[in-house]
């Protein structure tokens, strides 16, 4: 159950033959790309400076490293790992400071910026900040991710922690900006001019693609999961994207600097793609789950039925012999001079079809035999958990509402795990189609696991259907008898026989204020406490 | 009785089948059993019988087979056919095989000889 639970989850999923294969091919086209641009010295030829492309860039880089931060963080509040906070809290770094830098940027919104000072100074130190900072949460991702099954975050919700990180970050890039702003004066000088970029950029750059060649050396000895591959895919585009706009010359609306830019989108949207592709295959399979489990519950009781018709095949052929030779045997003897000689020989006959009919019986019974034998220690509360499951959609179709009560932490039996499962989904189907029967009115199945005083266990099923009429209270039980048009009253009988084989009782009183409850109680032997485990 | 009838008692189950040829034995009829569809076909064409009463389910050829195998070389002698199965639908396909009735297992044998001597008056 754990490790399935895991393979939906992206931080946890192995990556496939095909996606190692794409990941590469991406990252080989993007590196070839930027070598001819590069090599060819095509990287300084100056292109026109598109203005209005600097916040469409903005805004789209904005808004799918935000989508990405979302994504990431639903990630996270499935399985609660740091790592994970970590690496959707780098998005969100991504996604806000795009804001001071589309502020500061000169000619966008005023000639000079919005945030005053040396415009074109601030936005190159929050281009810094944003390119720098996202190879560190990389980094810390790659470091934390393994330590994760000790440190799970179970003890905050979810919500908090996503919140907090989010607020931090925020502060952590307004604290930044205000410091930017005061402190530009004397800072040194990373423009020459409007476009040219002095040598101190230089340096930032190889600063930033060594933090980003850490970041893909720590994935690639690390790597695991489908989401470090295409982080790895991520910070080498990163990595590129810094080198191509920086070498041999660094300079605003260049071929180099443009292509940058394309590098830039494309790596903020690299992973969004990547888990919108996933949860849709993730959700596909999903779908194919639930219908495979009701299939399966199907077929369960499909089973049922086809074992019953077997079971009344085989005895009708005999029996339909020793009616036949009872009648002869009869006639014979009904006539003006009885013929008892031949008589006897029908009689004789219909013991033989008696002992028959015996030995099929047994045989059926052997036959189950083999399979019923299987008693195991097993935990109640789970086995009455994978019930619910099965009839998970049928719940929700009929809008009924299931109180699951457990009393005592650990409710351990000793008995047939098949066997327990199908009394409860029998006891279950039932409540359901009583409720569903009556049409109005609240549904509402309870199932409630308790510690008895002698030390048994106690499972109850509760419905709010129609209940059990006093005076089919002491047939319900019987086999053949039933109160449903197609039912064939053979359900409850099974289950009282399969909880008797388990030493225990199978009870039904009335609930109140209306419907019935069935009860299981299984005696001490059958059962343990954590007290006496 | 007011004639003598020959009757043939098709029936994959040993027991039922000598237990119902001697039981219409013993109510006068002349009656003879075969343990398959096969077995009847093979000998039919030195007898002829005024009713047949038949097992539906049965290895190899089954009762409706047989019935429709027969009506294609133009016998016209009625059919009882008898089933110990539960299935819902089997009323439905022996009226569209032809046959005179569906007897369900375990069946008196007035019933039965109700249905063959409706079927051989007509």
């Amino acid at each position: 159950m754990a490790s399935r639970e895991g393979d939906l989850v992206l931080s946890n999923l192995p990556p496939s033959r095909t996606q190692q294969k794409l990941a590469l091919s991406v990252a080989l086209v993007i590196v070839l790309a930027a070598f001819l641009i590069s090599a060819t010295g095509e990287q300084q030829v100056r292109l026109a400076a598109i203005d209005a492309l600097v916040p469409l860039y903005g805004m789209a880089m904005f808004a799918s490293d935000s989508i990405t931060a979302v994504l990431l963080f639903t990630q996270f509040s499935i399985v609660r790992s740091r790592a994970l906070l970590v690496i959707s809290s780098g998005y969100v770094w991504t996604a806000l400071v795009v804001i001071p830098w589309l502020l500061s940027f000169p000619g966008v919104f005023a000639p000079r910026g919005l945030l005053g000072g040396s415009s074109s100074e601030i936005t190159v130190w929050l281009y810094t900040l944003w390119h720098a900072g996202f190879p560190v949460f990389v980094i810390v991702y790659a470091l934390l991710k393994d330590a994760e099954p000790a440190m799970r975050l179970r003890r905050f919700s979810a919500g908090s922690a996503i919140l907090s990180c989010i607020i931090v970050t925020a502060a952590s890039i307004s604290a930044a900006t205000y410091l930017l702003i005061a402190l530009q004066p004397y800072l040194p000088s990373f423009m020459i001019d409007a476009v040219m970029f002095s040598g101190l950029w230089y340096y930032t750059a190889a600063i930033i693609a060594l933090l980003s060649a850490l970041a893909i050396i720590l994935l690639w000895v690390r790597r695991k999961s489908l989401l470090d591959l295409w982080l790895m895919v991520v910070m080498l585009v990163f990595l590129t994207e810094v080198l191509i706009s920086s070498f041999p010359v660094s300079a605003r609306f260049t071929l180099g600097w443009y292509a940058g830019r394309t590098c830039s989108l494309l790596s903020g949207s690299l992973i969004l793609f990547v888990l919108l592709y996933e949860i849709t295959i993730v959700y596909a399979r999903l779908i194919g789950a639930v219908r495979a489990q009701s299939r399966e519950r199907g077929a369960r009781l499909i089973t049922g039925d086809a074992v019953a018709a077997t079971i009344a095949h085989e005895i009708k052929q005999p029996l339909a012999a020793i009616i036949t030779r009872a009648e002869t045997g009869l006639r014979w003897l009904d006539r003006t001079t009885p013929e008892p000689d031949k008589a006897k020989e029908q009689f004789k006959e219909i013991v033989a079809d008696g002992r028959r009919a015996g030995a099929v019986m047994e045989g059926i019974r052997a036959n189950f035999k083999k399979d019923a034998q299987i008693r195991t220690w097993l935990d109640i509360n789970m086995l009455i958990e994978e019930t619910l499951t099965l009839v998970h959609s049928d719940l929700q179709q009929q809008r009924i509402l299931v109180r699951i009560e457990s009393r005592g932490e650990l409710l351990q039996i000793m008995g047939d795990r098949i066997q327990l499962q199908q009394v409860l989904l029998n006891l279950i189907t039932n409540a359901i189609e009583a409720m569903i029967a009556v049409g109005e009115g609240p549904r509402i199945l309870g199932v409630r696991s308790e510690l008895n005083e002698d030390g048994g266990v106690a499972v109850s099923v509760s419905d709010t259907g129609k209940g059990i009429e006093p005076q089919d209270i002491d047939q319900i039980f019987n086999p053949l008898f039933t109160t449903k048009p197609e039912g064939m009253g053979m359900g409850l009988s099974i289950c009282r026989s399969i909880v008797e084989s388990h030493d225990g009782n199978l009870l039904a009183f009335p609930n109140s204020p209306q419907g019935a409850v069935f009860q299981i109680v299984l005696r001490p032997s059958m059962t343990t406490s954590p007290a006496s485990a | 009785m007011a004639r003598y009838l020959e009757i043939a008692v098709i029936d994959d189950d040993e027991s039922f089948r000598v237990a119902l040829v001697e039981s219409l034995s013993s109510l006068g009829y002349g009656s003879s059993g075969y343990a398959s569809a096969e077995d009847y076909v093979r000998v039919i064409g030195g007898n002829s019988f005024s009713c047949v009463v038949s097992d539906i389910h049965m290895p190899g050829m089954s009762g409706l087979d047989l019935m429709k195998h027969l009506a294609a070389q133009g016998s016209t002698t009625p059919f009882v056919l008898i089933t110990a199965r539960s299935d819902a639908n089997l009323e439905a396909k022996a009226e569209a095989a032809g046959a005179v009735c569906l007897l369900r297992k375990p069946f008196e044998i007035g019933d039965l000889i109700g249905c063959i001597e409706g079927a051989v008056k007509g």
